[in-house]
């Protein structure tokens, strides 16, 4: 079968910086020095009505808001199905319901915090509030997340004789105590720097912290769409060579070289494990291509990819580079198509190739 | 009992996280289910995790529970009457 690109028709992100209001990202710049880059909270209460909302955490909050969003950005009331990613779920609502049990000896155990922990609570409000009886599914796969819905969206849509849309995202929360573990072994820098410094300190071991919830509505139909995602190539623990492969190979597949990669988006993290990898990706770059990094203004997450892809799609937008996500200058003039590369801390590698629709 | 009525909705303003909402607005005898506060069948799960972590009193039947949570004023009522704690 041939997979056919899958057409985004909207893109809605809740991160650290404020993607939520596109017009308002990066004005201003948010950084922090303690390693965990939280999310904006926008306002929860478009979406949720108030008697559901008093129960959400605000995980499920946000990914219900970027999901409903999404949606309505796009002009969708009720989509032919709901594909949803995490590698977490809801942590805040687990944590509660693990620490409930210890303190009261697994007795009397309030019941919304395990309801709501589930890895398929936000799919399901998704499904609810859109009224979408049809495709529901929930993808649990660590650093390869959101790349398994998008795949999956992309034979769905494949497949359609008809035009279709779908909802496909991801999220996942950075709470203090998954902070404190997860710094344990070694998932983010024992001396942590100043985010907007990352890079600078890629001779240790670990990255920041961070959460977010992206979502997209996605079709086999290029009407309305801002950008397609052409072709999607996971490599579990590649080697440098490897990459290259796998850089070659998605390139070839979409007949391009790399002189006509107008942007690499490279979702470096700052972790010396990795640095080998970004560095084929950047070293595989052409004159042509403008590099830009991400992770210093959203943290390290499973499905942080997330917000690379949504750069990608507003860097399509708006035809626009900003400064702060720029670490190498191009010379294209405009941004056409995108390589994506994403690494992630347990040394896997993501590939997408994103192209501008007009 | 009035003590006890008060007491009891502030507990229930805490743990169904009625945010916006004080104990005086809250009807000893308006319905606590459907009209009156809204609550729905979670909440009702919630409210027994409250008697039994509060009072000591667990409800077995659904149809007593029914009962019991109609009302701030039938709650209070029947933790009086029955009481562990």
């Amino acid at each position: 079968m041939t997979m056919q690109p899958l057409y985004i028709i909207s893109a809605c992100s809740i991160t650290a910086q404020d993607t939520y209001n596109r017009e308002n990202f990066l004005n201003p710049v948010r950084s922090i020095d303690d390693g965990r880059l939280f999310v904006i909270d926008p306002d929860y209460t478009k979406y949720i009505n108030p008697v559901a909302i008093r129960r959400m955490s605000r995980m499920l909050k946000r990914g219900i808001t970027a999901g409903m969003r999404s949606l309505d950005e796009a002009g969708i009331k009720t989509p032919d199905g709901i594909i949803v990613g995490t590698s977490r779920g809801s942590v805040t609502d687990m944590e509660i319901f693990l620490h409930e049990l210890i303190e009261l000896d697994e007795q009397a155990l309030n019941p919304a915090g395990f309801i709501q922990s589930t890895y398929n609570s936000v799919n399901g409000w998704l499904a609810m509030l859109s009224k979408c009886t049809g495709y529901n599914q929930t993808y649990v796969h660590r650093g390869f997340t959101l790349e398994l819905c998008l795949f999956d969206a992309m034979l769905m849509l494949s497949e359609a004789k008809e035009k279709k849309h779908l909802l496909a995202g991801a999220f996942d929360e950075l709470t203090p105590e998954y902070f404190t573990i997860r710094t344990k072994i070694n998932y983010y820098k024992e001396q942590l720097p100043n985010s907007l410094n990352l890079y600078k300190h890629d001779d240790s071991t670990g990255s920041i912290g961070g959460e977010g919830a992206h979502f997209f509505t996605v079709s086999n139909d290029p009407a309305n769409a801002t950008s397609s995602l052409r072709s999607l190539a996971m490599l579990q623990k590649p080697t440098v060579a490897e990459l290259q492969a796998g850089i070659d190979n998605i390139l070839k597949e979409n007949n391009l070289d790399k002189e006509d990669i107008d942007v690499l988006v490279c979702g470096m993290n700052g972790d010396s494990r990795t640095r080998s990898l970004v560095d084929t990706a950047i070293n595989n770059c052409s004159a042509n291509t403008t590099v830009v990094n991400f992770k210093h203004l959203g943290g390290e997450y499973d499905t942080a990819s997330g917000f690379g892809l949504w750069l990608a799609d507003h860097l399509c937008r708006t035809q626009l580079i900003p400064s702060e996500v720029t670490c190498k200058v191009g010379t294209s003039a405009s941004v056409k198509n995108i390589l994506f590369c994403n690494t992630t801390i347990m040394g896997n590698v993501s590939l997408m190739v994103v192209t501008s629709v007009n | 009992m009035e003590d006890l009525k008060r007491t009891l909705k502030q507990q229930i303003i805490d743990s169904l996280n009625l945010q916006g909402m004080k104990p005086e607005d809250i009807d000893d005898n308006a319905p606590l289910f459907g009209e009156g506060l809204g609550l729905d069948s979670i909440d009702s799960l919630e409210l027994m995790v409250l008697l039994e972590r509060n009072y000591g009193i667990k409800i077995e039947d659904a149809r007593e529970g029914r009962k019991i949570l109609s009302s701030v004023q039938t709650m209070a009522e029947y933790i009086q009457q029955n009481k562990k704690i």
